[in-house]
């Protein structure tokens, strides 16, 4: 859940024209490539955030709704319950049930970018 | 209940070997939390154990990076123990503490309905079936054999639900009178 969170937070706060390629171990990675989310990456856990949150906190998204999905990122990837959000669980079910019905990640990503998008417009209902 | 030998021949293991500088503590109880919270077996000291999958995979992925961060070594292995016998004596030994922890909260679904039969307040009792099934997640999560106790404990907080439920509407429906 992570890893498709930061993509749709890269896309659509960050930079709506990245390209991104998926490979199984950091050493398959094109030259030239920003790795994240991965050990060892400028973008990746820190301490005890997860790379979302590392994300917000590198490119100063100030952003209450985003916040919130942090959290929600958050408690699913590192499964400490540390801000208690209910979505986690299901939300955390679907993506890893769609990592398996789905041929690959890009068909995967078009999709969770959809989630992203309508949990970002339910929250920010919410929230303002 | 035994696990059968084809499953048994299934079942690949992660195990993370790691060493942190005793001091300062915290990251060892850090990393020891974690583990406990995933449901690691300890197979001797910095030498802990869990069924792969995706999930555990990835978490201790991070859990070695965050061994690393903290000064300490770790390396991340997967293993196969070198008999059936001794693959089905480790998850045995996986199943004990959910086995443990589901009997734990059959009783205290047992006690909530006790609570509710006696004419306890409805918004504690909710509180505390909300805990149970909290508690109830969590070790689901972490019950990666399915232990024989998890329908028993399943069944034991619906039942609890239910009764809470049942009462909370009784005593609308008294105060509306």
């Amino acid at each position: 859940m992570d890893r498709t969170a930061c993509i749709w937070l890269i896309r659509r706060h960050i930079d709506p024209d990245a390209e991104f390629s998926f490979f199984g171990d950091a050493s398959e990675a094109p030259e030239g490539a920003e790795l994240f989310d991965v050990a060892g990456a400028r973008l990746s856990h820190r301490g005890e955030d997860c790379s979302f949150e590392t994300i917000l906190e590198e490119y100063d998204l100030d952003d209450l709704v985003l916040r919130e999905i942090s959290e929600i990122v958050h408690d699913a990837d590192l499964m400490d319950d540390r801000y208690g959000r209910p979505e986690s669980d299901g939300l955390d079910a679907v993506i890893r049930g769609m990592q398996l019905t789905l041929p690959d990640d890009e068909a995967l990503t078009l999709l969770t970018d959809a989630i992203f998008d309508g949990l970002y417009a339910y929250l920010r209902r919410e929230t303002l | 209940m035994d696990v059968a030998v084809e499953q048994v021949r299934k079942i690949r293991w992660l195990i993370l070997i790691y060493h942190l500088p005793r001091e300062p503590s915290r990251h060892r109880v850090a990393v020891w939390r974690k583990l406990k919270a995933l449901g690691a077996l300890y197979l001797q000291d910095g030498a802990a154990a869990l069924p792969d999958s995706a999930v555990t995979r990835e978490q201790l992925e991070w859990l070695q990076l965050r061994v690393r961060e903290a000064g300490g070594e770790a390396t991340l292995w997967e293993a196969l123990p070198n008999t059936v016998d001794e693959n089905r004596a480790l998850v045995e030994e996986f199943r004990g503490p959910r086995e443990a922890a589901y009997r734990d909260l059959v009783e205290a679904a047992g006690k909530l309905r006790r609570k509710v039969a006696m004419g306890a307040d409805g918004t504690v009792l909710l509180e505390v079936l909300a805990k149970i099934e909290r508690d109830f997640r969590t070790e689901r999560r972490r019950d990666y054999f399915r232990s024989p106790l998890r329908k028993v404990a399943d069944a034991a907080i619906r039942e609890a639900r239910r009764v809470v439920k049942e009462g909370a509407g009784r005593a609308v429906r008294e105060d509306a009178r």
